[in-house]
């Protein structure tokens, strides 16, 4: 099929094909970009929180009477929970992993040291590792002995500690952190006695979210929340009777909520949804809104040239030449929109890079948009084209 | 060449049917110079159209250069109409996008030559047709008669057995139509067969024979000629 003359007819008939290749450009420069920043957000969404998500719920209590014992409470609280079929481990514990809200600190390598790595802390008992679901990739959990319950925790730091592999390489480089001391700024210690492979923090855009460290601590009160870890598909009946049996008990206090972790991840995601819907959306509607005006103006040529493809026709062009004439001219439209679109897309990408300090757009992305759009003209023509290809050599004798 | 042998064509829609052509029969001999006449409606068109494979018909049986093409699928059509016959409208039908040369290119894409093989042609027959010197220009820039030139250039390069044309000189001026119709007669001698449409009793003169249509049949068979008719092997031999 002749390329060259397709070329120069679209050439001295361009003011459609312009405008449909600007079309398909900007398409290519939005929709690439678009699918760059879905994909972050559904990969920041997805990424593995190394905790057991879908089973895990936490339960807040409240103590507020002058009877109010804190620490028995705890006990009998944990007791309580553990008793119940269907609970696989429960501890208590001081924050949400990526909650939104949460407590950091700073360790060193040495007392001296000034040179802080931050990490996110969790205060657990020793059923902390097993209640998370957490995988210990060395060393063990805490014992029972090692839990430090204070009434005045302030400034004491806890003999050992339990940290992420993320925050050991950043403290200790490749070297096993276990049985090696970190310190708080006040130069206490603390052993390394386990190391988990991943878990993550709090805060859902912090770029350390994986500097994890668990301390081996009952946090004082009156406050206190528990994380509770059930059997698979159990959480959501655990969690009435939970709150039930707890609310029951004979003490000076209230159940503030039970919430099950989901109710956290969708909250602290629920921005970067709402980004994937909305510019799915807008991808959808662009691709539809090219599409169509691929099929517009193929169509406008069909009808343009029903005397000139009769005429096709009549000096030999079988039927399916008429379609791969037209599936070629719209495949040259379109390769010269994406041609436009990929310098287009790259400018793109680099002033979102550079004014909401993004990552580099990814050529992939441009890759897979032009093949995409290649795809879509050449089904959006094909109506029209076939359309074209129905239209009967007898037309060339026709004056009108 | 030709042998058409008691061709009927029907139009119908929801109300009327039209009987195009009823039981048309005609032979054409090779080399020959017809030309088709009657009155509008007469069935003139519908004839060119199915005589160049442009259309099918119902029933009869129809020859062209000894094979039966009654019945023949629509890519079987499009190649003996790529091949074997060449076209001239009344409209010219060039192509406004594309320059001389891509015109006459047109047909000789569809059949697959190479690049060198259907320059050459068409360097030919705008030659033959004396517009080679405006192989560049688009059918725009030129009048209808040198844009009628072009058509038959486009028709002639493809090399065909027979040519059809309809009302060649219709949307021509006297001097323009003397033009083209000296061409069509230069074509014919040169052993093209030509079967020629037209209500233009003065251009039906030109032809070797004459047939008159009336309501779809051919009523009448007249030869004006003087001229001896000029077949392809009294060139060659001589």
């Amino acid at each position: 099929m002749a390329i060259r003359p397709i070329l120069s007819a679209m050439l001295r008939n361009k003011t459609g094909a312009i405008l449909v290749g600007l079309q398909i450009a900007i398409t290519l420069a939005v929709v690439a970009n678009a699918v760059f920043i879905i994909m972050q957000r559904v990969d920041k969404i997805n990424r593995p929180s190394g905790i057991d998500s879908e089973n895990l719920f936490f339960v807040q209590s409240y103590g507020y009477g002058p009877n109010y014992n804190h620490r028995d409470t705890v006990r009998h609280d944990l007791d309580l929970i553990r008793a119940l079929p269907g609970v696989v481990a429960a501890s208590v514990t001081n924050q949400i992993p990526l909650s939104g809200g949460g407590q950091a600190t700073g360790y060193r390598t040495s007392a001296g040291s000034d040179t802080d790595v931050t990490g996110n802390v969790y205060n657990v008992d020793e059923h902390g590792v097993a209640a998370y679901g957490i995988t210990l990739s060395a060393g063990r959990p805490f014992t029972e002995q090692e839990i430090q319950y204070d009434e005045n925790v302030g400034s004491k730091f806890v003999p050992s500690i339990i940290i992420t592999e993320a925050l050991a390489r950043d403290l200790f480089g490749e070297s096993s952190p276990l049985g090696k001391n970190v310190y708080d700024n006040l130069g206490q210690s603390a052993v390394v006695v386990g190391v988990i492979g991943h878990m993550l923090g709090a805060w859902v855009d912090w770029d350390e979210l994986d500097h994890v460290t668990l301390h081996p601590r009952i946090p004082d009160g009156p406050a206190v929340r528990y994380v509770v870890r059930a059997e698979p598909g159990r959480r959501d009946a655990l969690m009435l009777e939970v709150e039930k049996r707890l609310s029951a008990a004979d003490f000076s206090r209230a159940i503030s909520w039970v919430r099950s972790h989901e109710y956290y991840t969708e909250r602290s995601y629920r921005n970067d949804s709402r980004m994937v819907a909305l510019l799915s959306v807008m991808i959808v509607l662009m691709v539809a809104v090219t599409a169509l005006g691929i099929v517009g103006l193929a169509s406008f040529h069909v009808n343009q040239r029903r005397k000139q493809i009769g005429t096709r026709r009549a000096v030999g062009a079988r039927r399916v030449d008429i379609i791969r004439y037209f599936m070629l001219e719209n495949w040259l439209l379109t390769t010269a929109g994406v041609l436009i679109g990929t310098i287009l897309a790259f400018a793109f990408g680099q002033w979102l890079s550079s004014a909401y300090a993004l990552p580099r757009l990814e050529p992939i992305y441009v890759v897979s948009g032009i093949i995409l759009l290649w795809i879509l003209g050449q089904l959006a023509v094909f109506v029209p084209a076939r359309r074209a290809a129905a239209i009967p050599p007898a037309i060339a004798t026709r004056t009108v | 060449m030709l042998s058409m042998s008691d061709i009927s064509k029907v139009y119908r829609t929801d109300l009327i049917e039209t009987h195009a052509l009823r039981k048309f029969s005609l032979e054409v001999k090779e080399g020959e110079f017809v030309a088709v006449t009657g009155p509008s409606g007469s069935g003139k068109t519908t004839f060119l159209n199915i005589a160049g494979l442009l259309e099918t018909f119902d029933t009869g049986t129809y020859k062209l250069d000894n094979e039966d093409v009654s019945r023949l699928s629509d890519d079987a059509r499009s190649r003996i109409r790529n091949q074997k016959i060449g076209f001239i409208f009344q409209s010219f039908n060039l192509i406004p996008d594309l320059d001389l040369f891509d015109n006459v290119d047109v047909p000789l894409r569809y059949r697959g030559m190479s690049a060198a093989e259907r320059k050459r042609r068409i360097t030919e027959s705008l030659e033959l047709v004396g517009l080679a010197s405006r192989i560049k220009h688009i059918p725009a820039q030129l009048s209808g008669g040198q844009q009628q030139r072009v058509a038959i250039a486009r028709a002639l390069a493809g090399s065909p057995r027979i040519l059809f044309a309809d009302e060649p000189t219709g949307n021509l001026d006297s001097l323009m139509a003397r033009q083209v119709v000296d061409l069509l007669d230069d074509i014919n001698r040169r052993g093209t067969t030509i079967v020629m449409v037209t209500h233009d009793t003065e251009l039906a003169r030109r032809a070797h024979r004459n047939v008159h249509v009336m309501d779809g049949q051919v009523t009448d068979l007249q030869s004006y000629t003087t001229k001896p008719l000029v077949r392809p092997e009294a060139l060659a031999a001589g």
